[in-house]
Parts: C-alpha cells; sequence; structure tokens
C-alpha cells in the first residue's frame, strides 16, 4: 500500500501527524441560501492515501473539495490540513479542475512553470524538473506548442504537471477526466496513480464515475444531498492495474458503490 | 493571387469602366459626378505636386494620436471599473449616458475650449475611441472562467497578478476587437472633426473643395481618405496578430 512507503521527498510541516487532511463536522452552506451544501462531514485522508469521492451531480462533492483547498470556509466544524486550519488555499496542495484551465497565450512548458513564475524567477532547475514532468506523462515532444493544439487528453495531462510541478504533498482533483474518452481517461488514471506514487502524494479525488473511484482508491466515500452516505475500503492491490478492472473484487466494489449511491437501494448495500 | 480576388479586382475595373463611360456618353456635368479618369488626374497631381501630402500628415496625425489617447485612456478606465465593482456600479449610468451622447455633437464646444485646429480634433477622435475600449476591457476581463479564477486563487497569486498575468491576456482577444471598431471610427472623427473645426487635413479639404464646388478633387480626397483607413486598418490587424500569436497557433489547429 502506497500509505505504508516512507517519505522520501517533499517538505513535511508537521512529520509526526500521518492524518494529511482532517475533516471534522464540517458543514458548509452559502450565505442567504436555505440548507447546507455540505453538511456534517467527517472524514479524514492519511497522507499518501487515494481517496475518492463519488456523488451524483449537485451532492455537494465540488464544494467539499473547495472547502479542504481553502477555496471556501466551513459555516462550522473544522478543516485542517498537516494538523492546521486552512485559513486560505495552501501552497502544500494542487488542485486539478475539471476542465484543463490551461492558458491559451502561454506555451505548454510555461503552463506547467506557471505555479512557479508567480513567486519567483524562473530557473534552469525548473525548467528541467517542468520538462521531466512533461517527459512523464508523454508531452515531451510539446514543450513549446501551445494548449489550442493539443487534443482535450494532452491538455488534461499538462494541467496534471502543473499541479505537481511545486511537488505538492497533497492533489485535490475534481473529476478532471470526466471529459474524456473512455481509453484516455485510463491512461491518465495509471499517470495519476504513477505519479502520486512517485512523490507519496496524497489525492483526494472526486468523479461520478464508480468505475475510476473503485480503480484509483484506497477508500471510497459516496456522498448524497451534502452528506456521507457510505464508505468502503477497496481491497484491490497495488500497483493497480488495467486487467483488475475485469475481476470480481472490482465488479463487486462497484456494485455496492452503485447500490449505496441510489437511496432506495442503500439499505441493501 | 487566389480566383475569387482576382474576379473582385476584375469587378472593381468593370465598374469602373462602366462609370467612365456613362459619365462620357450622358456628359453629365462634373460637378455632379466627375470621370473617374479625370479623379485619378486630380489625385495623381495632387500626390505629385504635393499639394495633398501636408493634409494627409494632418488628418494621420489627428488620427493617430486621437486613437492613441482614446485607446489608453479607455483601455485604463475598462481596467478601474472593471475591477472596482463599487465604481462600475457608481459611474455606469454616467458612462452610459455620455456613450449616448453624439460626441460629434460636441465639437462646436470643443472649438470653444480649444481653438479651431488639430486640438479640437484630437480630443474628439480620442472621445470616440475612448468608449469602444472601456467597454471591450471590462468585458474582456470578465470573460475569465471560474475554474481559471480559483486556479490563481489556489496558486497564491496576488490581486496584480491575476489582473495581470490572467485577466487581461484572457481578454486580450475581446479587448483588440474594441481597438479594431476604434482605428476606423478614429479616422471618421478625425474627418468629421475637421469639418466642424479645421483648417488643414482631408476633412478640412473637402470643406474648401465644396466652396470651390470642386468635385474632382472631393472624390479624390475620398480616395486618399479610403486608402488611408484601410492602412490603418490593416496595421491595426498586424499588431492584434502580433500580440494574440498563441491564442492564434491555438486556433488554426
Amino acid at each position: 500500500m502506497a500509505g505504508h512507503l516512507q517519505l522520501q521527498t517533499g517538505w513535511r510541516p508537521m512529520p509526526t501527524n500521518s492524518c494529511f487532511l482532517d475533516l471534522s463536522s464540517t458543514t458548509f452552506a452559502y450565505e442567504g441560501s436555505f440548507g447546507d451544501v455540505v453538511s456534517n462531514i467527517n472524514w479524514s485522508v492519511p497522507e499518501g492515501g487515494v481517496h475518492c469521492l463519488v456523488g451524483r451531480s449537485g451532492c455537494g462533492k465540488t464544494t467539499l473539495l473547495k472547502l479542504a483547498a481553502g477555496l471556501l470556509q466551513p459555516t462550522s466544524g473544522s478543516v485542517k490540513m498537516l494538523g492546521a486550519d486552512v485559513p486560505k488555499p495552501s501552497q502544500h496542495v494542487g488542485f486539478v479542475f475539471q476542465s484543463p484551465s490551461l492558458l491559451e497565450w502561454q506555451t505548454i512548458l510555461n503552463n506547467v512553470l506557471l505555479p512557479v513564475s508567480l513567486h519567483r524567477p524562473i530557473t534552469l532547475t525548473d525548467q528541467t524538473a517542468a520538462k521531466e514532468l512533461l517527459q512523464l506523462v508523454g508531452l515531451e515532444e510539446h514543450t513549446n506548442r501551445y494548449p489550442g493544439q493539443l487534443s482535450g487528453g494532452q491538455q488534461s495531462r499538462v494541467a496534471l504537471a502543473r499541479a505537481l510541478i511545486t511537488e505538492p504533498d497533497g492533489l485535490l482533483m475534481d473529476e478532471p477526466f470526466a471529459a474524456l474518452d473512455a481509453i484516455t481517461r485510463e491512461e491518465l488514471q495509471d499517470d495519476l496513480l504513477q505519479l502520486a506514487a512517485l512523490h507519496h502524494t496524497t489525492v483526494l479525488f472526486v468523479t461520478h464515475d464508480i468505475g475510476e473511484a473503485v480503480y484509483l482508491a484506497d477508500k471510497v466515500a459516496v456522498m448524497d444531498a451534502g452528506h456521507i452516505v457510505f464508505a468502503t475500503d477497496v481491497a484491490l492491490s497495488r500497483p493497480r492495474n488495467q486487467t483488475q478492472r475485469y475481476s470480481s473484487e472490482f465488479n463487486a466494489a462497484c456494485l455496492e458503490l452503485r447500490k449505496a449511491m441510489i437511496p432506495e437501494m442503500r439499505g441493501t448495500a | 493571387m487566389n480566383r475569387t480576388s482576382f474576379l473582385s479586382l476584375t469587378l472593381f475595373l468593370v465598374l469602373l469602366l462602366l462609370w467612365e463611360s456613362v459619365v462620357r456618353t450622358t456628359g453629365v456635368s462634373a460637378l455632379v459626378i466627375p470621370a473617374p479618369s479625370a479623379v485619378l488626374s486630380v489625385l495623381w497631381d495632387g500626390l505629385t505636386v504635393g499639394f495633398l501630402w501636408p493634409h494627409i500628415w494632418v488628418t494621420s496625425v489627428e488620427t493617430l494620436v486621437g486613437f492613441a489617447l482614446g485607446c489608453i485612456i479607455g483601455f485604463l478606465a475598462g481596467v478601474i471599473l472593471g475591477e472596482i465593482e463599487f465604481l462600475r456600479q457608481l459611474l455606469w449610468p454616467y458612462v452610459l449616458a455620455s456613450q449616448v451622447v453624439p460626441k460629434l455633437a460636441l465639437g462646436p464646444i470643443f472649438i470653444v475650449w480649444f481653438g479651431f485646429g488639430m486640438t479640437s480634433t484630437i480630443v474628439i477622435t480620442a472621445l470616440i475611441c475612448f468608449f469602444p475600449l472601456l467597454e471591450n476591457t471590462m468585458t474582456g476581463l470578465q470573460t475569465i472562467t471560474p475554474d481559471k479564477r480559483d486556479l490563481f486563487r489556489m496558486l497564491g497569486a496576488s490581486r496584480w497578478q491575476t489582473l495581470l498575468k490572467l485577466k487581461i491576456p484572457s481578454g486580450l482577444p475581446v479587448i483588440m476587437a474594441g481597438v479594431r471598431v476604434a482605428i476606423v471610427l478614429a479616422l471618421v472623427g478625425a474627418v468629421v472633426g475637421e469639418f466642424i473645426g479645421g483648417s488643414a487635413g482631408l476633412g478640412s479639404s473637402i470643406i474648401t473643395a465644396q466652396g470651390m464646388m470642386d468635385s474632382t478633387l472631393m472624390f479624390a480626397l475620398f480616395i486618399v481618405i479610403t486608402a488611408l483607413g484601410m492602412l490603418f486598418y490593416q496595421l491595426t490587424i498586424l499588431v492584434e496578430h502580433q500580440l494574440l500569436s498563441g491564442w492564434m497557433k491555438g486556433q488554426n489547429q
């Protein structure tokens, strides 16, 4: 399991704390709206863990991810990252959005370097690091091209490389592969797992695709109407490979989650 | 030259020949419609003898200085109103009202304030260019997607960085569309500004030609103004392509 690997790289402010993200009674409501978008969530992600949140559109999973990122503040309860509150977006995590959100007027290389260039001048080491990341996602030929010249899958890979350039401790991902075709999505899932294992990166991944959640995660939570209604550990061995998708354990896990996502069937899950 | 532009040029020459033959066969007065040959001969004289050049210079300076001033001030005002919600709400009714006022109708008062000559015309031209830039800059800055705004927040970008590295580059295609509108309006502003208060320039020359009932010269001046407008427009397109080269590379594929 990735969670038991020794730390190799990356700075940890609280090395004694093995919990990366801890949500405790976390509740959020938009100002002036009725009802909570996210209600009384208790959830923690250990360092190096890969957790997925599944749920149907509008169930509050993106809001939960934004709370974890510090883009939103909980109305009550707490969100702690490495033991500290997250009053503003933390530099320890990278966020990958549903759309690749690349800057169309910048080259692929400069897009990957954006998180660095906002804080200090780019060095040769940064450039090398960015090129290595692009090589890892199979885009070394495209460093000097522009986002519009790349396919959707390639753009998503650039977004992933951009999130990893600062070697973050954690990655928060909001349905980043939802718009891609099935084969490209599977390739990117493998890329993500490899890259996350490489630097022992913690991943919280939001998706509406049950198969994706089971394939990626150590643990999957199902959200419905702002609550976590079901959670399960995924017992598949790591590293994951595509043949596992057709195994009986994989299908059993998918079925269990599918039942949990439909309110009427939840009792039988 | 491709087939369509060849046909386009042929059509132009045919129309010119038709015009020439109608004028010659019907013997219509040159005061009403001068023959193209006469217009071209006046134009040629004007350019070779040189009496047109000072006027071309004056109108070009007025157009470009007015255009530059209007664009810069419009852009800056657009950025300020686009960024500061309170100011936008406070000033928007005034902006709208002043946009509706026909700018050329303000010409006479500008003559009172700035006197006859280039200054009044430049002010009118700048005022005409101001609004497309103000409006397009304001709109352009709002075009960023929520994901990109959140991305910059996640990356800890300052407000200034978000403006310079995200909002302005994102809005550049919309802003440049405003610049294209402005350059066309600038020449109209300069020429019509000269009608009201100019002592030199192509617009002022049209008024002089009218006074002398010299329609042939007026037609020659129309050609010069049209050529000047097309030149300025093409230069703007060139600058736009330079600025948006990254965008363009994306779109062409």
